[in-house]
């Protein structure tokens, strides 16, 4: 290996099922957000397949990239990043046009299913930060993914915001029969998932299931 | 001061080139199109000073002329005139210098061009002593010789000498109604008459080899026009020093003691001589006094355009700025809480500005002192075909602008850096500083369109003094463009009006002259009309206008002359008291109103008149009579015969030698695409920097907006949004906001051009604004154009953006 490159992910096999809720751990450097952005066709890795329902994954081209993301990714960031001109209802809105149509009924139903029925007309600044992970997460669902993913999800909340947070998503996630993948730096979280994977210099660690 | 802060913040402004450059670039344009502008105006200023003043270089201007309109004097009567001028003066604190006698008439010159005979109409001089108003030649390379002294000599004016490839040693043939004769040229030079060489009356430059004007000896232009010696028609009185004179333009008497004195030589004209004569100070000369029009409307419109010019740089550049500094706001929040004083943070952003401002202002200043004032001068030497000697640009003028470019950017950088400096820290660092809830009314008011769509229409709406700003700052870079658009349109519809007269030649005839031309129109089956032209001017008012009488008064297309009648009615012959058309900047200047009655004077007769009608599209001020009732006051028949020739009907040398003077309307024609050809590019000039102003004001603002969404673009994308649907919404948002910006444009530029237009105009130069839709909607279409050019960069920018990168950034 030439001194200078960086293996961010060294001979990562996994595979991952449909249902599963799976936590993502280690420390800062060891590939889990690299790994994300590689499951969520946001980067490609340099060798090795990825195939999702058994189809393999675009890697090259950005427009199939994004196209993959659109149908089968939701995606929840640590800073929420809801669109600060539209309203809590029309967040969710919004990718359902992207996705081809929106259907206000269903995107109240998902407002319903986080909680925040009664915020639908609220900017996001005038919401709390749980309540704007919260609409996130009612936004990652809009379009009815296979995959759910969450970089961080609960960093910028406090510990009881933070469990009811986990606790919609986990909710949501079960009825609605979406696979679950988060990374975290908080062990505390482990208790939500149902698989962890650690994660060091690249390198999976260990992968446990958890009762 | 920190020298490691300094240049950190030096490190982290380089990031944003394109923004620094875009606000260097509106700073180096400000200065630059102030300097070239002013050096412009300074130098048309200053160049009419020196040419009229009384000295080895200069012309000697006279102050007072008195021109018999009718006839000529005999040299006895001539001398004797002045004499009593001079005896009966009345201000002694304001001596005569001079009485000059001088013959001035109309004449043709008879040139080859390419194997072909041409009757050119002509201006000839018959200089005397030539103490006043003498041949003006430089030392440049424009003149050469000397002046004409023996009765076969004479200076050709550069004008007609340059168009003709006439030079020192040529013969040429000349006339004046008694046939040709045949002049050596001694000499290449100009003269203060024809400074603005164009024929009486019209605003156009002469197309070269379409005029001629020359300077002979006394005896010369004896021997032309068959004159007994000392001859005159002028008398040109020089007073000592300059004196102020009345202008045209003002509603104040600048020169009440030359008014006077004018008057006192009316009285003593009228008591001395039988003969119709009228008197005038320099701004009854029309060269002298369009040009002196062209200098002082350079002088008013060069603040008005650097002004606006200055106010769309402004504010670009404040915008711009802040821009640039409020990024810096995280930085100075972090720098604050390591506990570094505001008085180690803030020199670096007042040396920010600084240095902006010295960098587009010394590209701005070398650009204008070398190409753009030099430029603007060599545009107005090809324009009007004089030398512009000794011009240069003042240092006054370039550390004016400098002082106000610099003031501008320093009020732009350091206003927000302050207000950065007072925030509280932590809301910085939270970005609390950054969050802006959204309008309630617009949320309803667009909650019904697409999500796209309204979240586009939000967004754009998100700092509305931004946008603000920006329409305004396009509606006044794209006013520069549009004005001078309007104006050409304005102006075009003006001399448009030569295209619908009926008449192929105009040919000035000596007094009582008509009949030849006519017999020889009858003889060649041509169409005719006679016409009387005559100068006069309105009781109480020294500005002239000049008298048509026309033999058919008609707004018939088929006339030999049609008329563009605004208002009223058509006057008829005979009435009592007479019943004359006036044109609408008469009309405006003199206060009159149709219906009313006023008293006109040509020379000491005076004629009460009936105001009928309005009429639009004349170039110089203009009453038209019927010929009969001119005839009548003036006691003249003809001046000019209007020939409409036959297919295959050609003027030739019989005609040539019976007249003083042939006008073709196709020379005319010829003038007028030349000029506009000249003009055209002016314009493009102008246009050009009208659209790299909008340019650089639009893509500004949209870049800006652009950064500013860069966290919710990367978010859309992240979330799976295809860059067709992206660039969709900016297209939307360009375009939208390019109308507005078009149609902000259009307005204002109307109204604008209105104003100037109204500041520009004088007796001796008006006409009114035309609005054109077609231009209206051209000027929103450039903006349009120019807005909806920032969507391929925007989306470029967002399809390379670095979403891996990206997503970091969101996550963190």
């Amino acid at each position: 290996m030439a001194s200078g490159t960086v293996r961010a992910l060294d001979g990562v096999n996994l595979e991952i099922s449909e249902g599963e809720r799976v936590i993502l751990l280690g420390p800062s450097g060891s590939g889990k957000t690299t790994l994300l952005n590689c499951i969520s066709a946001l980067d490609s890795p340099t060798a090795g397949t990825y195939t999702f329902d058994g189809s393999p994954v675009p890697r090259h081209d950005a427009e199939e990239m994004t196209s993959f993301r659109r149908e089968n990714i939701g995606y929840v960031f640590q800073f929420f990043n809801l669109l600060q001109d539209l309203t809590v209802l029309e967040n969710i809105m919004l990718i359902q046009e992207l996705s081809g149509g929106r259907d206000e009924a269903r995107a109240r139903q998902l407002l319903e299913l986080v909680g925040l029925s009664g915020e639908v007309d609220r900017f996001p600044a005038e919401i709390s930060g749980g309540q704007q992970q919260r609409v996130a997460i009612a936004r990652s669902l809009a379009k009815s993914p296979r995959l759910l993913l969450g970089d961080e999800l609960t960093g910028n909340l406090d510990s009881k915001t933070s469990a009811m947070v986990m606790e919609v998503l986990i909710k949501a996630c079960e009825t609605k029969g979406i696979t679950c993948i988060f990374v975290t730096h908080d062990e505390s979280l482990v208790e939500y998932a149902t698989r962890a994977i650690r994660l060091d210099s690249g390198r999976v660690m260990s992968d446990s299931t958890i009762e | 001061m920190s020298t490691l802060l300094t240049k950190r913040l030096a490190r982290s402004l380089w990031r944003t080139k394109l923004r620094l450059y875009s606000v260097i670039l509106m700073i180096a344009v400000g200065v630059f199109a102030g300097i070239s502008f002013g050096t412009y105006a300074n130098s048309t200023q200053t160049l009419y000073d020196n040419i009229y003043t009384d000295d080895e270089d200069g012309v000697n201007l006279p102050d007072i002329w008195v021109e018999n309109s009718a006839a000529t004097w005999n040299g006895a009567t001539a001398d004797s005139l002045c004499q009593t001028i001079s005896e009966q003066w009345p201000d002694a604190s304001m001596p005569l210098e001079t009485c000059e006698p001088r013959m001035v008439i109309d004449g043709l010159m008879f040139h080859i061009d390419e194997g072909e005979e041409k009757f050119i109409p002509a201006v000839w001089h018959g200089i005397d002593e030539g103490r006043v108003d003498r041949v003006w030649m430089p030392e440049d390379d424009c003149c050469s010789g000397r002046l004409a002294s023996a009765d076969d000599e004479i200076v050709l004016d550069e004008h007609a000498a340059s168009g003709m490839e006439i030079g020192l040693g040529d013969t040429v043939s000349i006339g004046a109604g008694h046939g040709s004769m045949d002049f050596t040229v001694v000499g290449i030079g100009y003269h203060s008459q024809h400074l603005f060489f164009s024929q009486m009356s019209s605003i156009l430059p002469a197309e070269p080899g379409t005029f001629a004007t020359g300077y002979l000896s006394d005896t010369g232009i004896e021997r032309l026009a068959n004159l007994s010696a000392g001859s005159a028609n002028q008398l040109l009185l020089d007073v000592a020093g300059s004196p102020e004179y009345d202008l045209q333009s003002t509603d104040e008497v600048e020169g009440e003691r030359l008014s006077e004195i004018i008057s006192s030589v009316r009285d003593t004209m009228m008591a001395a001589d039988d003969a119709s004569f009228i008197t005038y100070d320099r701004s009854g000369v029309e060269s002298v006094e369009f040009l002196r029009a062209d200098a002082e409307g350079a002088s008013k419109s060069y603040p008005i355009i650097t002004g606006m010019i200055a106010m769309v740089a402004g504010i670009t550049i404040f915008l711009s700025l802040q821009r640039l500094i409020q990024s810096q706001a995280r930085e100075i929040a972090i720098l604050r809480t390591l506990g570094i004083p505001k008085s180690a943070i803030m020199p670096g952003f007042i040396l920010a500005p600084i240095a902006i401002g010295l960098i587009g202002s010394s590209i701005g200043i070398v650009l204008g002192v070398v190409f753009g004032g030099p430029a603007m001068v060599a545009m107005y030497e090809d324009l009007l075909g004089i030398p512009a000697i000794g011009f240069h640009t003042d240092a006054s003028l370039i550390v004016q602008n400098f002082v106000i470019a610099m003031g501008i950017v320093l009020i732009a950088g350091i206003k927000p850096a302050l207000d950065a400096s007072r925030m509280q820290p932590l809301e910085i660092l939270r970005g609390q500083h950054e969050v802006r809830l959204s309008s309630r009314g617009i949320q309803r008011l667009t909650s019904r369109l697409p999500t796209t769509v309204g979240l586009t229409i939000r967004s754009s709406m998100r700092k509305p003094m931004r946008l603000i700003f920006t329409f305004f700052a396009v509606g006044l870079s794209m006013l520069i463009f549009g004005t001078m658009s309007l104006m050409m349109d304005s102006m075009g519809s003006l001399v448009g009006g030569i295209e619908d007269q009926n008449w192929d030649a105009q040919v000035n005839v000596p007094f009582g002259g008509e009949g030849a031309v006519i017999g020889w129109a009858e003889e060649k089956g041509a169409d005719h009309e006679t016409m009387l032209v005559f100068p006069g001017n309105a009781e109480g008012d020294t500005r002239q206008f000049l008298a048509y009488g026309l033999d058919v008064i008609s707004t018939g297309d088929d006339a030999m002359s049609p008329l563009n009648l605004l208002e009223g009615s058509l006057p008829v012959a005979g009435a009592t008291p007479t019943q004359v058309l006036v044109d609408e900047g008469t009309m405006m200047f003199l206060e009159w109103e149709i219906g009313h009655t006023q008293t006109v004077m040509f020379g000491p007769f005076s004629l009460d008149v009936e105001i009928t009608g309005v009429t639009r599209g004349e170039i110089s001020r203009t009453v038209y009579f019927h010929r009969s009732d001119l005839s009548d006051a003036i006691g003249l028949e003809a001046t000019t015969v209007l020939l409409s020739l036959p297919e295959g009907v050609e003027l030739d040398e019989q005609i040539g030698e019976m007249s003083i003077g042939i006008t073709q309307k196709q020379d005319m024609l010829d003038s007028f695409d030349s000029l506009l050809e000249k003009q055209q590019q002016i314009f493009n000039a102008v246009l050009g920097l009208g659209v790299i102003i909008a340019i650089a004001v639009l893509f500004n603002t949209l870049l800006m907006n652009l950064s500013e969404r860069d966290s919710e673009l990367a978010t859309l994308r992240v979330l799976g949004a295809p860059i067709s649907r992206i660039r969709s919404m900016m297209l939307g948002e360009h375009l939208a906001i390019g109308l507005i910006g078009g149609v902000l444009a259009a307005v204002f530029t109307i109204v604008m051009t209105q104003y100037l237009i109204s500041s520009i105009v004088q007796w001796a130069f008006f006409f009114t604004l035309q609005p054109d839709i077609m231009a209206a909607l051209e000027l929103i279409l450039v903006v349009v154009v120019i807005s909806v050019m920032c969507t391929p960069y925007g989306t470029w920018r967002v399809s390379r953006m670095d979403l891996v990168k990206k997503v970091k950034d969101l996550s963190q």
